[in-house]
């Protein structure tokens, strides 16, 4: 038997932070995995991602909630991620048990800090970093693009008017994070 | 600048890598004849218009695809975006 | 002081007085007042000095164009010069000051420069300063220096911040004159998104500065409920305070927005935002600016123009003169007459270089046709004017109306050029704009109320059909057009003194024909030699004019002549704005280790690669230098165990039928037969041969691989392999993906790393060197189930091996693994002593591969498989890189023990001379060895391999330093590799 535990830490331990009534959020259970499709294996992928999560990958820039609160999200051809809440560092076992081998798997949950920014300054504090048109009817709920914010590589996604999902690699989510607050702290008044 | 992504739409130049002509897509086989002379040509010779021009873009900070952008050099105008891998089987490079 | 020059009316808020200073005398202004208009109110008429001569100046317009009414603003750290102060808006407790002189403002000693002017015309610099040669950098230099340039820096760092930001909209209109207004109403109509910006603090553009009327009331009051329609509707946003000052490809526009320079205190809010502005179509409506008429001495203060002592009577409420002439070439001059009259100015007469028929009849005014004003006097300000009949009036004002230029300035930033129309004598823009630009109002040559209205809905309308809108129907509201009737006047050749052309650079007429005789003749070469039109304000006044009469000069007219064109920005950018967020330890962002709390704590120093931040060394004790510390960790490490952060190497994870496949193609070495649970070391090369990158990459499944790369290249070796399977091989089946930030990984090395690990891998895992050899990985689980990776890889040459945890147990493990490993005294060790024990072991890092060196150079050429084909493959077999003559990577040690060896040092023979036909190459990499005693290098020289033994010198000419050195073997240490198999 080991002796010892490791414990889990999260990027920004549980950043929380509110600007009047906008608010800025690490989320902490969170599991992320990439799926990519092997050639000439979309149609097998599609029938299990439809059969577990009730719709066949989107089209790159969409995402949309499946079943059990599942995010499916697709920035680029034959790659798409599934985002969905769960507390450990692992998310391909569950996926992997409802899309079997149809996809090539990759864990992205330690990969990346997720950040979740609400509030009726969410789009102005974006604004100042992201040169993604927020616009509602540019940029609709569930859409969900890579772009760039203060030079560091994103994803970007609108989960509700006001609410967005916002990812960066974990190890520039320092960095990130100021980003976002300098953002709300210059924003706000 | 701002290129009219195929899959993505208008998408700032800030996103991209730049490299280059898009000829380094016709890279030539090792069992060629001549291949030390193809492969000095491939990376070496280059036209260098003054006019539309064919170069390679990656949408790194984005969808990670290799794009062929037609751009007029002289007025920076983009007439044409395709993705590479489409450019690259229609040059005849599916194997 | 009192307000004495303040009239009735005006827009200022005469219920808000505000205090503020001047060279350090208190005034009052109004809330509404600019710096200029405050000013001018309290009766000051000097403002500042020339740039050149030193003469003394005064407020000379209204706006932006402004050449003269360079001031400094506020103290300390928060002093900025050269701010112009008829756009500086006052705010109370202000401190301004004058800039550019020496003494006082009234008493400038450089004030001298005046009378040497003959020496100092067009292209002093290149006559004057040529001899003798020596003379360039200690006298004319810092001489030139202390006399010329404007304001001071407060040489504190700036205490504002700055911000960027990204707008987006289908229209952007620029400018809120009566063309703009009425080009955003009707985009706003229509639905399309709109964006109205104007760098005046209000809408209305030259509507405030006048006395039309609009739509069946005052031309303010009808722009005050225009922008109170567009304020309501949600699809349009109105931005004050912002200047457009750029036109970029693709209908991408920047915008410098003054945030807080209006506020006594920024209360930590951006004080600027540079708006990079993305728009479908743009509808520039940027007015115009008028020009003046060059006479003789028409510099003094209280020599304005027409328009702008105009907007001061009416939007400010102050009168420029006591007594006041105007001086025109048309119709418009003759209304600022009308309008000071009108708010009780005195108006002493009206002078029109134009043989005409009086244009109005204004009651108490002289009025004088057919002649000009050729001389003026008044040393700080305006005495008298002397016309060409002879006649002086005795007038403390000037008002020049020389006509309107179009603000053409934005279509001419994708090299669009103007062309000129002799009927309103003014450059209007040309058919070349920017693509998605259109232009309405005066910028395009559209002078009359009525017409700019009309335009600026027509250009909208136009706008949003293009981009799929329904224009709306609304017509656009009623105006006059106001005569505007010119007959071009350029200068009054009856003057005998000196005529300025361009205020701000002390550009006279005779400098331009000066220069037409030197044969500076285009108007590129005539800005060059006499500097018309440089500076902050670009020659916004002064551009056509000098054009003007370079053209008479040459006897040719003004279109043969040239036209200038415009580079951005529009106005001024300050650096900070440009900037942003992007300074001090803002400047990049930075990549760190799961491990880097625990670092923090444990002594570490950091250094910077690439973007992260990488733990150098552990300070530990009383160790008094670096290399206390580096030598400890390298010691340790070798006789027990150390633990290493090497999070940061590049992890891509490739997936597919054809992973190996690509693997095979990106490296020069073959990876298709690697066995699954088994790690290579391989190299890449790029097409031209060159090394590219090395790195380790395991094989955890058939068709699954994990590759890793060096820190710095991990995203140039990532699309390079996009590049390999989307250009060249796009059919094949495989995927990539980084991993860089799913795993923290750390290096366990020495003699008992297998002990250490065996503590805390779980039961069922054998480590033994039989179960896991060398180059051996694994998916395993450790502290009971979590999952890690393990790789025995070495390269410190030690029995190692990295483990790789998901990265949130980053933290733990370095923690884990020290409370563990305390039994064997181990120790962490950072960069450095990495570094030294890969020089022991001569392994290549970027020091070696430069980009210039070849595998056959790194003693790698035969890695580089004949069976396949792979990047790089075919041009490595050129002749010249296979030669015997060329660099080896070698092993060098002093020949003296106790020298030091320095990296960048050239190799020469010894007896040779340090030239390059004697080069034979340099040391790349150094270090103290503490496991040898002696310091250690590696390098290149010219046939190296075969040169073993000999001693050579390592010539560093920068530091003075000459040691003989003997070439080695590079892998100093354990050169049979048994510690790391054992």
């Amino acid at each position: 038997m080991v002796d010892f535990t490791l414990e889990p830490k999260a990027v920004l331990d549980g950043f929380d932070k509110i600007w009047n009534s906008t608010r800025l959020r690490e989320l902490t259970e969170l599991a992320a995995v990439a799926v990519s499709v092997p050639k000439d294996g979309a149609v097998a992928l599609n029938q299990k991602l439809k059969a577990a999560y009730g719709r066949n990958v989107p089209a790159a820039g969409e995402s949309f909630i499946g079943k059990g609160n599942t995010r499916v999200m697709s920035f680029a051809k034959d790659q798409f991620m599934i985002l969905f809440d769960h507390a450990a560092h692992s998310g391909i076992p569950i996926v992997e048990k409802k899309l079997g081998n149809t996809g090539y798997y990759v864990e992205q949950t330690n990969n990346w800090v997720f950040l979740e920014l609400s509030g009726p300054q969410a789009r102005a504090a974006l604004e100042r970093v992201c040169p993604v048109n927020t616009h509602v009817d540019k940029f609709t709920v569930n859409r969900a693009e890579r772009t760039n914010i203060e030079h560091m590589g994103t994803v970007l996604c609108r989960t509700g008017d006001d609410t967005f999902l916002i990812m960066s690699a974990s190890s520039t989510a320092g960095s990130f994070l100021h980003a976002l607050e300098t953002s709300m702290d210059y924003v706000s008044q | 600048m701002i290129i009219n992504h195929p899959l993505l739409g208008p998408r700032d130049s800030s996103e991209f890598y730049h490299l280059g002509d898009a000829t380094l897509i016709d890279r030539p086989n090792r069992e060629d004849v001549n291949a030390a002379e193809a492969f000095y040509e491939y990376l070496y010779v280059r036209d260098n218009p003054a006019g539309k021009y064919c170069e390679l873009w990656y949408h790194e900070q984005g969808d990670r695809s290799w794009l062929v952008v037609t751009r007029d050099t002289t007025t920076h105008e983009i007439s044409e975006v395709k993705l590479a891998s489409d450019e690259a089987r229609a040059r005849g490079r599916s194997v | 002081m009192t307000q004495d020059m303040r009239l009735d009316g005006g827009l200022v808020d005469r219920s808000r007085t505000i205090s503020f200073s001047w060279n350090g005398k208190t005034m009052q202004g109004y809330q509404g007042d600019t710096l200029a208009a405050a000013l001018l109110a309290n009766g000051v008429k000097l403002v500042g000095r020339s740039f050149k001569y030193h003469r003394p100046r005064g407020i000379f317009s209204a706006g932006s164009e402004e050449p003269n009414a360079l001031v400094q603003l506020r103290k300390g750290a928060y002093q900025e010069p050269n701010t112009r102060a008829t756009v500086a808006e006052l705010f109370e407790g202000l401190e301004a000051t004058s800039q550019n002189h020496k003494g006082t403002l009234e008493f400038d000693f450089l004030a001298m420069n005046d009378l040497a002017s003959p020496f100092l015309s067009a292209g002093f610099y290149y006559k004057t300063f040529m001899w003798p040669r020596a003379f360039w950098e200690k006298v004319y230099e810092p001489f030139i220096r202390s006399a010329a340039g404007l304001g001071a820096l407060s040489g504190e760092t700036d205490p504002d911040v700055y911000d960027k930001g990204y707008l987006h909209c289908d229209v952007l209109v620029i400018g809120s004159g009566p063309a703009g207004l009425s080009a955003a109403l009707a985009a706003g109509r229509s639905g399309a998104e709109v964006l109205l910006c104007d760098e005046d603090n209000v809408f209305g553009g030259r509507l405030n500065a006048e006395t039309f009327k609009v739509g069946g009331t005052s031309g303010v009051e009808w722009a005050r409920n225009a922008v109170a329609e567009l304020e309501v509707m949600d699809n349009v946003r109105i931005m004050s305070r912002t200047t457009v000052y750029g036109a970029f490809d693709h209908g991408i526009y920047g915008a410098l927005e003054r945030k807080t320079d209006h506020l006594r205190s920024a209360n930590g809010k951006p004080r600027n935002i540079a708006w990079k502005i993305y728009s479908g179509r743009a509808i520039l409506c940027a007015g115009a600016t008028e020009r003046s008429i060059a006479f003789g001495n028409n510099d003094r203060p209280g020599v304005m123009l027409a328009g702008s002592v105009r907007a001061y009577a009416n939007r400010w409420g102050v009168a420029t003169g006591k007594s006041i002439a105007v001086f025109t070439n048309n119709d418009d001059g003759w209304r600022t007459a009308s309008d000071l009259v009108e708010v009780g100015a005195n108006v002493a007469a009206v002078i029109d270089s134009r043989e005409i028929e009086p244009f109005m009849n204004i009651p108490g005014v002289s009025v004088t046709v057919g002649a000009g004003v050729c001389d003026t006097t008044g040393r700080k300000a305006l005495k008298s004017v002397t016309l060409t009949t002879g006649q002086t009036l005795d007038v403390d004002c000037l008002a020049v109306a020389g006509g309107w230029s179009p603000n053409v300035h934005l279509t001419c930033h994708q090299r669009g050029r103007p062309s000129w129309r002799e009927d309103i004598a003014a450059f209007v823009p040309g058919g070349d704009l920017p693509p998605g630009m259109s232009v309405a109002g005066a910028a395009n040559g559209v002078y009359g109320t009525r017409a700019c209205l009309v335009e600026g809905r027509a250009a909208a309308n136009a706008a949003v059909k293009e981009l799929g809108f329904t224009a709306s129907r609304k017509g656009a509201d009623k105006a006059e057009d106001e005569p505007a009737n010119i007959t071009a006047y350029w200068h009054v050749k009856e003057s005998t003194k000196r005529a300025w052309v361009d205020l701000q650079n002390d550009v006279t007429t005779k400098d331009v024909k000066q220069a037409e005789q030197e044969g500076f003749r285009s108007v590129e070469h005539l800005k060059r030699y006499t500097t018309m039109g440089m500076a902050t304000d670009q020659g916004k006044t002064a551009n056509v004019l000098g054009l003007a009469i370079m053209a008479e000069a040459r006897g040719k007219s003004i279109p043969e002549t040239g036209t200038t064109i415009f580079r951005p920005p529009y106005s001024p950018v300050p650096f900070g704005a440009l900037a942003g967020r992007s300074k001090g330890k803002d400047f990049q962002p930075y990549r760190i280790t799961p491990s880097d709390k625990w670092a923090r704590e444990n002594g570490a120093s950091f250094v910077e690669t690439g973007p992260w931040l990488r733990a150098e060394w552990y300070v530990k004790g009383d160790e008094k230098g670096w290399r206390d510390s580096v030598d400890r960790e390298v010691i340790e490490t070798r006789k027990s165990v150390g633990i290493c952060d090497v999070t940061t190497l590049g992890k891509i994870d490739i997936q597919g039928r054809d992973a190996a496949k690509l693997l095979n193609m990106a490296y020069a070495n073959g990876f298709a037969k690697l066995p699954v649970g088994k790690t290579r070391y391989g190299i890449m090369l790029r097409e031209d041969g060159i090394c590219m990158d090395d790195g380790t990459t395991a094989r955890l499944g058939e068709n699954h691989f994990v590759m890793t790369t060096t820190t710095v290249n991990a995203v140039a070796i990532y699309r390079h392999l996009d590049f390999i399977r989307q250009c060249l091989y796009p059919d094949w089946d495989v995927h990539i993906m980084s991993v860089t930030d799913s795993w923290a990984q750390y290096a366990v090395a020495g003699p008992n790393s297998r002990n250490l690990l065996y503590k805390i891998v779980d039961e069922e895992f054998d480590l033994s060197n039989e179960a896991f050899p060398f180059m051996a990985c694994a998916d395993i689980t450790i502290c009971g189930g979590i999952p890690a990776r393990l790789f025995r890889i070495s390269f410190s040459g030690e029995l190692a091996y990295e483990i790789a945890v998901p990265s949130r147990y980053g933290d733990s493990l370095i923690r884990i693994l020290h409370k563990a490993g305390k039994e064997f005294n181990v120790v962490p060790y950072g960069l450095e002593a990495l570094s030294v024990m890969r020089i022991e072991k001569g392994h290549a890092v970027a020091s070696e591969l430069t980009g210039q060196t070849t595998a056959q150079n790194l003693g790698m050429g035969r890695m580089i498989s004949k069976k396949k084909d792979c990047i790089g493959n075919i041009l490595s077999e050129r002749e010249y890189m296979n030669s015997d003559e060329i660099w080896n990577l070698v092993g060098l040690q002093p020949v003296d023990k106790a020298m030091k060896l320095d990296g960048g040092s050239h190799f020469i023979n010894k007896g040779d001379a340090p030239r390059m036909d004697t080069d034979l190459g340099w040391m790349t990499s150094v270090a103290y060895s503490p496991t040898l005693g002696h310091h250690i290098g590696l390098g290149f020289v010219k046939a190296g391999s075969s040169r073993m033994g000999d001693v050579i010198r390592a010539w560093d000419g920068v530091r003075k330093k000459d040691v003989e050195v003997e070439i080695v073997s590079a892998h100093f240490f354990d050169p049979d590799g048994e510690r790391l198999r054992g």
